[in-house]
């Protein structure tokens, strides 16, 4: 029987931050995930990485938490930050009360809050609606969460650090009122399995109550919707806050070439309701156009939603009125020794989630050592004579591009491949630049199980084609690759996953898009 | 400071303005014709052919290519109905088709006639092609599947599949879109094309980067590169076999290359449907654009169509804009072929779908929720894909009482409502016999 000390439930940001820690204080741990990593709501956010001003004025100490984590995963975790400083806008519309507030909170919690004149404000950025008032520059930033929740693995990897993706836990064994351990039953091939262990840790984020209802323990986490919009430009290059209460619709984030747009917020039935609606975008858009004038005749290239694990231990609480803040819930007042539950918080938050969460673990299992996870970067730089080399194959923006995505030793493989195979060079998605042996990289890493793992690590047909493309090539590459499932399966997963996101934005650009996927899936290639 | 008045130039003129300016500067003469077609795809291509085929003056405006080289030169016709059960015989299931099906509006007989008339020009032109109506014809695809079509030219002949068991996919190195392996594991599980696949690759003397079918097309254009992938395929295959491989046979509609490797290598050759670009597709625009220049159409390239002049359910006029003036061109009827939503003919935003030059109702399902199924793939019509301007018998634009809009347009090709192309496998087929119904009509 497999055995860990800490089996840590959740392959999102918090899961593998906890077991970067577990492990880098030496603890043996084991993360399960039911599906890919970074699968639930770690992927489906804006990508904004807080400076605090949005919690300023509610909630100081969330704010100050926000300003410290920031500059930490700035040092730490520079391949998944771009650091497009961010724009808080007060709009004409918007109460001037709240402005002297908002700056006051700002500067009690340590937020830097420059003020910009309006002129300045539209020279910078000039998509601004004219209607702007009042702008405050904060290091807000933009971050990848697959690349964060990737090399978060990698590191913890390093450390000794055992992860099982498309594992669903099924049972928490205990005995005598302690843990001791965990069945879980792998999804692709049904196969169970018990791993005993001392301590459980429940990051399962929207799924927590499920969770800890398996130990017969009520949690409540309320799942509340969030649905954002990826539009096909970069709109803005700072991340823009609108300056006013947190409300729908009023953050903006650049991402490379895209910029998203996020989010609504009402109570989810189930932790995957996560099917977005042209109802919520357009909402969304009618808000947005406050700060952007010509929102509405932007490319929108994809709706989709996630959902935000909100615990309240009031039942009643929902929405932007429940706490944002973490809680570590110890379930031995539960009369379950060893089983703990961290909820709430946010991504921003994750590293120092992560560390209170193992604090409370190593005090468990009384072991002694310090939390070191601020202090280590995540990935190592590629070195400067790699990315020289790497240059000859890739075009310079890919070459970038496809270091901060692979890191040192990923990338060495990836060139090696382009160096003694010239046909590898081949670019199969010319949006994100990732070519042939790139693909071939992600396809052989140990947590991919499928075409979608490989599109999610690679971001092949994530791009302005939206998957029209590259969903061929990656298809034919599968099975040049000796992919076990049949071909008609792989279109249909990729293809079906896009036609998700695309159906509530269905108008401009993006139908005209949806027009030539289904010309060329449908009636060309007559996939069916 | 007189000259300077003169050289001061002109503030752009409104619609009503634009009629006098070309009466004063003789323009309306000049750009007076029988017939406007709008729209140089296969639907505005063909109907231009037809007009001038009946000895009328027809000048064609055309912004582009049209979805030619996106959905290939191949002409299906009829795949399925709506509710997926196969039409092996398109002519025949047509009457089964909703009323509001332009096959319906078009007529069964004059579909027969227009798909003859398109098989003649491709005679005439010295690119005949192979099928009918009547049948179809299930032909493979670079996914390996097999999609049902109708009129195909001869690099994509079927018939030879009876004659060798000796099958073989020709890849190419460097080639982008392409996938040997995926193509002959897919065909070997598919009737009529079952048996063993053989791989063999031609490595262009050229490379390093990525090449698409155009590349390669381009080479076999050339004397050196047609012998020399003569030269690597005789290595590799043995005579009489058959040899799938992507449409790179030249880009021009003509079967030198085809009919030359046939005679030196003693081999059939099979060119299969690819995402685009689609070389076969090319190859048909150039064709048509060709024959429509030779009976004498004027064709007016770039020319954006921004607006039109309408008087007492008339159109007088259609006006094109380019950067620094507009210009009407004058016509007795007129033809709309500007595509669909894709092709830009029709402009869907998130509370209306417009059409821009007449502005034309265009029929749409009420309610958002109910404009796409769940699934893509979801074995049923996406009700999106039927978005278009509904049409008398005479394919004249209609209101949603069926009263006849325009006197003198009729509409041809994907701007067309009531059918989904993907679905029921019928896009080029409705392009044609539409272009040749619209043009007959007017």
């Amino acid at each position: 029987m497999e055995k860990a000390s800490v089996v840590v439930i959740g392959g999102g940001v918090t899961g593998i931050g906890i077991l970067r820690d577990l492990c880098m204080r030496g603890v043996d741990a084991l993360l399960i995930e039911q599906r890919d990593l970074a699968h639930g709501t770690s992927s489906r956010f804006h990508g904004l990485l807080h400076s605090g001003g949005r919690y300023a004025v509610k909630d100081a100490e969330a704010a100050k938490e926000c300003i410290e984590e920031n500059s930490i995963l700035r040092r730490i975790g520079k391949h998944c930050v771009e650091a497009t400083e961010g724009f808080f806008v007060r709009t004409v519309d918007d109460d001037a009360q709240f402005e002297r507030k908002w700056v006051a909170a700002c500067h009690k919690v340590g937020i830097p809050a420059a003020e910009v004149s309006p002129s300045e404000a539209l020279r910078l950025e000039p998509n601004l609606s004219s209607r702007i008032k009042a702008i405050y520059r904060v290091p807000d930033a933009a971050i990848d969460g697959f690349r964060l929740v990737w090399q978060n693995a990698a590191s913890a990897q390093k450390y000794g650090g055992r992860i099982k993706t498309y594992c669903e836990v099924l049972g928490i064994e205990h005995s005598n009122g302690k843990i001791s351990g965990v069945k879980i039953r792998n999804v692709l091939t049904g196969e169970t399995e018990n791993i005993e262990c001392d301590s459980i840790v429940s990051a399962a984020g929207s799924w927590a109550g499920k969770i800890a209802a398996l130990a017969g323990i009520n949690v409540h986490v309320q799942p509340d919707r969030g649905t954002l919009v990826a539009f096909n430009h970069r709109i803005t290059s700072r991340v823009i806050n609108r300056l006013r209460p947190a409300g729908d619709g009023d953050i903006f984030v650049p991402h490379g070439s895209i910029t998203i747009l996020g989010t609504t917020s009402s109570p989810a039935e189930q932790p995957d309701d996560t099917v977005p609606s042209t109802e919520e975008v357009l909402k969304m858009l009618d808000i947005g156009e406050a700060l952007f004038d010509d929102l509405k005749d932007y490319r929108i290239l994809r709706a989709f939603t996630g959902t935000r694990p909100l615990y309240s231990a009031d039942p009643n609480a929902t929405g932007r009125g429940a706490s944002r803040n973490f809680v570590i819930l110890d379930h031995s007042n539960d009369g379950l020794s060893g089983f703990f539950s961290i909820v709430g918080g946010k991504l921003t938050t994750f590293r120092l989630m992560a560390e209170k969460m193992t604090d409370a673990v190593c005090k468990y299992l009384k072991i002694n050592a310090a939390c070191r996870t601020a202090l280590e970067p995540l990935i190592e730089d590629p070195p400067p004579e790699l990315i020289t080399k790497a240059r000859s194959y890739f075009p310079a923006y890919g070459t970038n591009l496809a270091a901060s995505r692979l890191g040192t030793s990923g990338l060495e493989r990836v060139v090696k491949r382009m160096q003694d195979h010239p046909e590898t060079r081949q670019l199969l998605c010319e949006c994100e630049n990732v070519t042939i042996a790139e693909m071939i990289e992600a396809a052989s890493d140990s947590f991919t199980y499928s075409l979608s793992d490989v599109r999610r690590k690679t971001r092949i047909g994530m791009g302005t084609c939206q998957s029209a493309f590259c969903t061929y090539r990656s298809v034919g590459e599968a099975s040049e690759l000796g992919f076990a499932q049949d071909s008609t399966t792989l279109f249909k997963e990729i293809l079906e996953e896009r036609w998700k996101g695309i159906r509530p934005v269905l108008w401009g650009n993006a139908i005209r898009e949806a027009e030539l996927m289904r010309g060329i899936y449908g009636g060309s290639l007559n996939i069916q | 400071m007189t000259s300077r008045n003169i050289l001061k130039p002109s503030p752009i003129p409104s619609l009503s303005v634009g009629i006098g300016l070309g009466d004063k500067w003789g323009d309306k003469i000049m750009r007076k014709s029988d017939i406007v077609v709008i729209g140089s795809g296969l639907a505005g291509l063909v109907a231009a052919s037809t007009a001038a085929g009946q000895g009328k003056k027809v000048t064609l405006l055309a912004q582009g290519a049209g979805t030619l080289t996106i959905a290939g030169g191949i002409i299906d016709i009829l795949g399925c109905l709506g509710d997926g059960s196969p039409a092996n015989n398109p002519i025949a299931a047509i009457p089964r088709l909703a009323q509001e099906h332009p096959y319906r509006k078009i007529g069964v007989e004059t579909v027969e006639e227009a798909i003859n008339y398109f098989l003649k020009i491709c005679q005439e032109e010295g690119y005949p092609q192979i099928g009918s109506c009547n049948q179809i014809q299930w032909i493979p695809t670079a996914a390996g599947t097999l999609k049902p079509t109708c009129i195909v030219p001869r690099t994509m002949d079927i018939s030879s599949l009876e004659k060798t068991t000796n099958r073989i996919i020709v890849g190419f190195k460097y080639l982008k879109d392409f996938y040997p392996r995926l193509i002959a594991q897919n065909l070997a599980a598919m009737p009529g094309y079952g048996g063993n696949y053989e791989i063999v690759t031609i490595t262009p003397p050229f490379g390093g980067r990525d090449l698409s079918n155009l590349d390669i097309a381009r080479w076999l254009e050339t004397d050196e590169g047609l012998k020399e992938f003569a030269v690597q395929l005789s290595q590799k295959v043995k005579r009489g076999s058959l040899l799938i491989m992507p449409p790179v046979l030249g880009t021009s509609p003509d079967y030198r290359i085809l009919n030359w490797l046939k005679k030196n290598l003693e081999c059939y050759l099979l060119e299969t449907v690819t995402i685009p670009p689609a070389i076969t597709g090319l190859r048909l625009r150039s064709l048509l654009i060709n024959h429509v220049k030779k009976l004498g159409v004027k064709v007016i390239e770039q020319a954006v169509v921004t607006g039109s002049v309408i008087e007492n359910g008339r159109c007088l006029a259609v006006v094109t804009e380019s950067a620094d003036r507009q210009r009407s061109y004058y016509a007795k009827s007129f033809i709309l072929a500007t595509g669909g939503i894709y092709g830009g003919g029709l402009i869907a935003n998130s509370d209306q779908v417009i059409e821009p030059i007449f502005n034309l109702p265009v029929k749409t399902p009420l309610e958002r929720d109910n404009w796409t199924n769940q699934t893509l793939f979801s074995n049923r019509e996406q009700p999106f894909a039927k978005i278009g301007i509904a049409v008398d018998q005479r394919m004249r634009p209609i209101d949603e009482t069926g009263t006849t809009i325009l006197s003198n347009v009729c509409i041809a090709g994907r701007t067309l409502a009531g059918y989904d192309y993907c679905f029921e496998k019928s896009g080029n087929g409705v392009a044609v016999s539409s272009g040749y119904k619209a043009a007959m009509s007017v």
